[in-house]
């Protein structure tokens, strides 16, 4: 085919979105609101992921050295621990702040403390948070084989409750997004397939003066394209408002942000642009095919 | 050409829609094809477009043999056509102009080319005028004129209409058939088919009479060029007609006792049409 004949053909196609306005409109309208519901869903899991995983970082590990162990050891075990795999943070916590913390954690009996007027005695230590919560208890094993190190604590427990909400999570919202996708194909399908069929005798003239198919269909592909591209912008525009809303309400909230840690809401800028390609794609991608698609069962005169 | 060899259409439904149909219209032929509703007219307009298949025979178009045809050379076999169906079958959102170029766009013809050649087939048809208007603006009479400049545009060796003046006034029929007529005079081979007595009594031609699925007359006639007999009578004409073919099928003995079909048209039209001879069958 000229270079003529597909400019011819992509014309056409943008010329029939306003030509059949109404059911362009649909189906721009219909793409809109299916990319949105994907999309949030899409953004809320990966946001309720990164929540979990923040709270997992909250989750520290006390490391204690042994008694009598050289400042100069304690030091060289503290670099240690930050060169280990999995380990994020290493928060050095000399003898007097360990009994500081124990003054402040023991709500009651501090008389005991007025006896007590040495911290020599409490050991050396680390603070350590992780960075995958996932493989705390290999991280724990491995410190504890660090020589001179007295012990490693951590909680399992909240370890493994987390493990378990992340995956609860993952399972809805995988599940919802499968869904929202499955009723957003079917709604696309329904429409394109009525906007299609309201020109099926279009296509049928073109079958009966000797038109491929895939000259007819070309210009049904830009058409889906072009309307499709455009229902992609639209839902990033929306999703960035949103998203901007939501987060700045979220961060607002202090005592949230303390629990989650506060750089575990995703902030829209480290995310814009695979949103944006992804809704820019997605939508093409089903708007054209979409269209393609419905055009099958009239080409067959 | 179009012939059609021992041609059986039987539908899923068993319906005999066509029943060892045979025919051949020679280049540069003007064949009307007359016949009440369900006696297989509109299935053979179908078989010569390849929209369905025979069940039996062939059917052979513009050197095409439609029994054999793959499905991608179908496009490629019709724009070896042109077609005027009775609904127009414009396309409502192309202008007068585009539905024309479009036959055009799909040879991949050149710009040049569409550019001087639309026109010139829109001013054959008297519609100059309304080069840029929608078929919704359009009367019936426009609407058809279009659909048939479109049906010449691409030169076509056949053009098939059916039923081209069944959705518009009668006086405009006429207008309409001249038209045909007047591309046919240029080489085109036409197909037409109609209800139109009338039309057909005025201006003469090969008639093929189809009823029950089976080529009942195939006659060329002198056209009256006037209204001299009464539609009833022709229609009585060609009923009669009909009925001796069918004996033509009983035994010899049988057949003998009737009435021989050639004797009963020539009688009902006796001074009206002159038979001119049988036409290749």
């Amino acid at each position: 085919m000229k270079i003529s004949g597909i400019k011819y053909l992509a014309n056409q196609g943008i010329e029939n979105i306003w030509k059949n306005k109404m059911m362009a409109f649909a189906t721009f309208c219909v793409l809109l609101i299916s990319l949105l519901l994907v999309g949030c869903s899409v953004l809320f899991y990966i946001n309720m992921n990164s929540m979990i995983l923040g709270l997992g970082n909250q989750n520290e590990v006390a490391v204690y050295i042994e008694a009598d162990t050289p400042q100069e050891r304690v030091d060289e075990i503290g670099e240690q621990l930050k060169t280990m795999e999995n380990i994020s943070t290493v928060t050095y916590i000399s003898k007097k702040e360990a009994y500081e913390r124990m003054q402040n954690q023991i709500l009651q009996g501090k008389e005991i403390f007025e006896y007590i007027d040495d911290y020599q005695f409490m050991p050396d230590g680390f603070s350590i948070t992780v960075a995958d919560n996932e493989k705390l208890r290999d991280t724990v094993d491995a410190i504890t084989r660090i020589e001179d190190v007295q012990s490693a604590d951590s909680s399992p427990q909240v370890a493994e409750f987390l493990r378990e909400l992340r995956r609860v999570v993952t399972l809805i919202a995988g599940a919802a997004i499968i869904a929202l996708a499955a009723v957003s194909m079917i709604m696309i399908s329904n429409t394109t397939k009525a906007s299609v069929f309201a020109r099926r005798e279009e296509i049928q003239i073109m079958k009966y003066v000797g038109a491929t198919n895939t000259f007819i269909r070309t210009p049904f592909f830009v058409e889906g394209l072009v309307t499709g591209f455009f229902s992609g912008a639209g839902a990033y525009f929306i999703t960035w408002a949103i998203y901007r809303s939501v987060y700045d309400i979220l961060m607002a909230q202090g005592m949230l942000m303390n629990a989650f840690g506060a750089g575990s809401i995703v902030p829209f800028a480290d995310i814009r642009l695979y949103c944006g390609l992804a809704y820019l794609l997605v939508g093409s991608l089903v708007g054209a095919f979409g269209s393609v698609v419905s055009t099958r069962k009239h080409l067959d005169v | 050409m179009v012939e059609l060899q021992n041609v059986s259409v039987t539908y899923s439904g068993g319906v005999d829609a066509l029943n060892n149909v045979s025919l051949k219209i020679n280049d540069g032929d003007f064949a009307f094809v007359v016949g009440s509703s369900g006696a297989g007219k509109s299935t053979m307009i179908k078989l010569l477009l390849k929209e369905i298949d025979a069940t039996s025979g062939n059917v052979i178009v513009n050197g095409y043999n439609l029994s054999k045809l793959k499905k991608r050379k179908i496009p490629e076999f019709r724009r070896t056509l042109g077609f005027v169906f009775q609904d127009f079958r414009l396309i409502p959102s192309m202008t007068v102009y585009e539905n024309i170029a479009f036959v055009l766009r799909v040879l991949d013809a050149p710009l040049k080319y569409i550019r001087k050649r639309v026109p010139y087939v829109i001013s054959l048809v008297g519609l100059h005028a309304k080069t840029n208007s929608y078929p919704d603006e359009l009367s019936g009479g426009e609407k058809q004129r279009v659909a048939i400049a479109r049906a010449l545009v691409n030169d076509p060796q056949l053009i098939i209409a059916d039923e081209p003046t069944g959705n518009i006034d009668p006086e405009l029929s006429y207008e309409i058939v001249e038209l045909l007529k007047g591309i046919n005079d240029q080489g085109t081979t036409i197909l037409m088919v109609t209800h139109e007595h009338d039309l057909v009594r005025h201006f003469g031609g090969r008639i093929i009479n189809i009823t029950n699925g089976e080529i009942v007359y195939d006659e060329i006639v002198t056209g009256t060029n006037s209204e001299i007999l009464p539609e009833v009578e022709l229609a009585q004409a060609m009923e009669n007609a009909a009925r001796p073919r069918h004996e033509y099928a009983m035994p010899v003995d049988t057949a003998e006792e009737n009435t021989p079909y050639v004797d009963d048209v020539i009688a009902a039209i006796q001074g009206t049409v002159t038979q001119k001879g049988g036409a290749d069958k």
